[in-house]
C-alpha cells in the first residue's frame, strides 16, 4: 500500500464540475435515486452521469451508465450508494477510471465488523491518491457548489441559507439534526461534510481543508475520536489562527479505566487527553448540540472583542441582575462607563433611570432610549462588548426595537448579543433580530458564555498570532 | 512496566535541576536515627510490588528520635509481605502546599503533562491541568491559572513563576527521559521554594 498523503485535498469533492452517482435509480424508495434527485433540485450546475449495473437508456431523464468506466468524459466526483460487497470493487473502478473525488454513503462497513471490506476501500483511495468520504456516511452538501448527497427527504429537513459556518461530523444523526436546526438559529451554512468512518478523509483532511477554505469563517466539528492525533494538533494549531473552530465530543465517558500504574495516567484519561488538546490550541469546547450552535452564530456574525469589559443594557432591571452574575461566572466583567458616555446618558435616559452598569432603562424604554445607549457604548473605548436584554412584554419593545437592535448589532466594530426571553411575540422579534444577523440567546447565562468563548478566543489568537510574527 | 530506582530517578532529577527532599537508604533504625540528626523524618517501604506506598500502608511520617526505632520495626512487618523491599528515609518537609506534576502517554497525542492539587488531594478534588508535551512558559503558567486551586498553588507572582519553572523543567525530563510514566508527587511547595518529595517513574 502506498503511504497516505498528508493532506487530502477535498476541492474535488465540495466543488466538482461533473458527478456520477453509482446506484442512482428511477425508483424512488433507492438511496441512488433520493441523491440524484436532491442534486437536481439543489441547482447543482454540472454534469450528471447516473450509473446502474442494469441500467438502459435513462435514468430521471440522464443517459445512463452501466459502469463509470464507460463514462468517456472526465467526472470529478463520484458518489457511491450500493450494498457494501461491492463498493470495494466499485471504488476500484472509479480509480481506474481516474475519478478525482469519491463519496461512499453505503453502510456495513467496520461499524458492523466488516473491517475487510472497509480495508479494500481504504487501499484503493491510497492507491490512486484519491479523496474518499465515509464510508457510512451522509456525504456533503456544499452551499456554494449546490452539490448535496444527502439522501434525506427535502420535505423533512431545513434548508439552510447560504453562510460562514462549515460543520464536518463523524456521525450522520447528529449531522442531519444539526443541519436541520441551523436555519432556526438564524445563521448560514457554507460547507456540511458527514464522513462516517473515515478510511480515508479524516479529521485532519477536513479541518486543514476548511481552514484554508476562503468560504468557510467558522469551522463547526462534532467528532468522536481521532485516528491521527499529531497530525491533527499540526493541522489544528494552523486552523485556530486562521479561524475559530468550534467542537463537541462525542464519548465523554472514559474507556481510560485501565490499569494505570501512576495518579497522572489515571487522572489523564483519553477525554482529557482530548479535552487538553482542544483547549491548548485554541478550540472552542461546546458541551452539546444547542451550545454547538450557539457557539456558531455569534463566532459567523460578531468581530472578536478587544478585552472581556461588558456593557449591560436592559429594560427589565431583575434580567441585568442576572446577567451580571453570568458575565462573572463566565470571567467577564462589567465595564466601567467613560464620563462621556455617563453625561450623554444622563441627557437622553428620564431621571427614574440610573445611570451605571447594568443600565436598567425601565420598562417603558422604547427605540429611542435602545439607540441612545447602543450609540454610547459603542463609542465608549472602556465598553469591548454589549450585552442587549430586550424585554419584549414590555409595552416599549416592538419591532423598531428589534430593528435597532439589528442596525448596531451589524455595524459595530464591537461583539454585541440580545437576551430574549418569551413567547410567541418575542420568538417572531427573535427572528427579525436574528435573521438580521445578531445572535440572541434565551438566557444571559447563554449569552455570558458566547461572549466569554468570543474573548477567550481572541486572547489565544492574539497571543500565538504575536509570538508566531 | 518497571519502577525505575529511586536514585536513579532522583539522579535525573538532579540533571533536569528539580530539587528533592534529602534521602538515603537506611538498614536499621540507628541509621535512620543517625540519619535525621535530631530532626523528623519519613520512612518509607520501597517495592517494586506496591506501587502506592501510602495506600499500602508503607510510609511512616514525622517521626523522630525514639519513635524511630519502634516505627522502624512496625514498617518493616507491613513491608514483609511486598519482599524485597528497602527502606528510604527522607527528611520531613514542614507545612507548605502539596502539588503533583506528572506525565503520561496518550495513545493518540503522545506525552503530556499534568499540574494539579497533590497528596491526598490529587483524588478526591481531581484539580488538575493537562497539557500536550512539549509546552512554553505560557502554556505553563495558563495550567497554573486554569485550576480551581490556582490561588492555593501559587498565591503570587513570585510562587506563580517558581512552579511554572518546575513545570517547564519536569515536562522537559518527562520529554526526554525514557519513561511511559511520572509522578512527583506530592511536591510540596514551602518557604519561598518547594522540594519533591516523592518520585515515581515507570518505564
Amino acid at each position: 500500500m502506498t503511504k497516505r498523503p498528508r493532506y487530502f485535498n477535498l476541492e474535488p469533492i465540495m466543488n466538482p464540475k461533473s458527478i456520477a452517482v453509482i446506484g442512482a435509480s428511477d425508483n424512488p424508495d433507492k438511496i441512488g435515486h433520493v441523491i440524484l434527485a436532491n442534486n437536481v433540485a439543489s441547482g447543482f450546475r454540472g454534469a450528471i452521469y447516473p450509473i446502474n449495473i442494469n441500467a438502459s437508456g435513462t435514468i430521471m431523464g440522464y443517459t445512463a451508465y452501466k459502469s463509470i468506466l464507460d463514462v468517456k468524459e472526465k467526472v470529478d466526483l463520484a458518489v457511491v450508494a450500493v450494498p457494501a460487497e461491492v463498493v470495494p470493487k466499485v471504488v476500484e473502478e472509479c480509480g481506474r477510471a481516474g475519478v478525482r473525488g469519491i463519496i461512499v454513503v453505503s453502510g456495513g462497513f467496520s461499524e458492523v465488523g466488516r473491517k475487510d471490506l472497509q480495508d479494500k476501500v481504504t487501499r484503493s483511495g491510497m492507491k490512486y491518491n484519491i479523496p474518499i468520504i465515509g464510508p457510512n456516511c451522509l456525504g456533503v452538501t456544499d452551499s456554494y457548489s449546490k452539490i448535496d448527497t444527502l439522501f434525506l427527504p427535502a420535505a423533512k429537513i431545513d434548508k439552510p441559507v447560504v453562510g460562514g459556518v462549515s460543520f464536518a461530523s463523524q456521525s450522520g444523526a447528529v449531522g442531519s439534526s444539526v443541519l436541520d436546526m441551523i436555519d432556526n438559529e438564524g445563521f448560514g451554512l457554507a460547507r456540511f461534510i458527514s464522513y462516517g468512518n473515515a478510511a480515508v478523509v479524516d479529521e485532519v483532511d477536513i479541518l486543514n481543508y476548511l481552514a484554508d477554505d476562503e468560504k468557510t469563517k467558522v469551522i463547526v466539528f462534532y467528532i468522536e475520536g481521532v485516528q491521527r492525533g499529531k497530525e491533527f494538533i499540526e493541522a489544528a494549531k494552523r486552523a485556530a489562527l486562521k479561524k475559530p473552530i468550534v467542537v463537541s465530543k462525542g464519548g465523554m465517558t472514559d474507556e481510560g479505566a485501565k490499569a494505570a500504574h501512576s495518579h497522572t495516567a489515571a487522572l489523564a484519561g483519553s477525554h482529557q487527553a482530548y479535552e487538553a488538546v482542544f483547549k491548548q490550541f485554541g478550540f472552542i469546547m461546546a458541551d452539546d448540540i444547542q451550545e454547538l450552535l450557539n457557539l456558531s452564530k455569534i463566532f459567523e456574525t460578531q468581530p472578536l472583542p478587544k478585552g472581556r469589559r461588558i456593557a449591560i443594557l436592559t429594560n427589565g432591571g431583575g434580567t441585568g441582575v442576572l446577567a451580571t452574575d453570568a458575565l462573572y461566572e463566565h470571567g467577564l466583567q462589567i465595564a466601567e462607563m467613560s464620563k462621556k458616555t455617563v453625561e450623554s446618558l444622563r441627557k437622553v435616559m428620564p431621571p427614574i433611570v440610573n445611570v451605571r452598569l447594568p443600565l436598567d432603562m425601565a420598562g417603558d424604554a422604547e427605540k429611542t432610549r435602545f439607540e441612545a445607549a447602543l450609540a454610547a457604548f459603542e463609542a465608549d473605548p472602556k465598553i469591548d462588548a454589549i450585552i442587549a436584554i430586550a424585554l419584549f412584554q414590555t409595552p416599549g419593545a416592538d419591532e423598531n426595537v428589534a430593528a435597532k437592535l439589528v442596525e448596531y448589532g451589524t455595524k459595530m466594530r464591537k461583539p454585541m448579543v440580545v437576551v430574549s426571553p418569551g413567547g410567541s411575540y418575542t420568538k417572531r422579534q427573535r427572528q427579525i433580530i436574528e435573521k438580521g444577523g445578531v445572535p440572541v440567546y434565551e438566557s444571559p447565562g447563554e449569552a455570558a458564555k458566547a461572549l466569554a468563548a468570543l474573548a477567550s478566543y481572541a486572547e489565544y489568537r492574539d497571543s500565538h498570532v504575536k509570538k508566531s510574527r | 512496566m518497571a519502577l525505575v530506582e529511586y536514585f536513579e530517578a532522583e539522579r535525573l532529577l538532579k540533571k533536569y535541576k528539580i530539587r528533592s527532599v534529602e534521602s538515603r537508604y537506611v538498614k536499621s533504625a540507628e541509621e535512620a536515627e543517625k540519619f535525621s540528626a535530631g530532626g523528623r523524618i519519613v520512612l518509607k517501604a520501597v517495592s517494586g510490588k506496591a506501587l502506592h506506598k501510602s495506600k499500602s500502608g508503607l510510609v511512616v511520617a514525622g517521626i523522630s528520635g525514639g519513635e524511630i526505632g519502634k516505627a522502624y520495626s512496625a514498617l518493616e512487618r507491613r513491608a514483609a509481605k511486598y519482599r524485597p523491599y528497602r527502606i528510604l528515609a527522607q527528611k520531613m518537609v514542614h507545612g507548605g502546599i502539596e502539588i503533583i506534576i506528572g506525565g503520561s502517554e496518550d495513545v493518540q497525542f503522545g506525552k503530556m503533562i499534568l499540574l494539579g492539587l497533590g497528596g491526598i488531594y490529587v483524588e478526591a478534588f481531581k484539580d488538575f491541568a493537562l497539557r500536550v508535551c512539549p509546552i512554553n512558559m505560557e502554556e505553563a503558567l495558563s495550567m497554573i491559572r486554569q485550576l480551581r486551586s490556582r490561588k492555593i498553588i501559587a498565591p503570587d507572582r513570585a510562587s506563580e513563576k517558581m512552579v511554572a519553572e518546575l513545570i517547564l523543567k519536569a515536562a522537559r525530563m518527562y520529554q526526554g527521559g525514557r519513561m511511559k510514566e511520572l509522578d512527583l508527587n506530592p511536591i510540596i511547595i514551602h518557604d519561598g521554594t518547594y522540594d519533591a518529595v516523592d518520585i515515581r517513574m515507570i518505564k
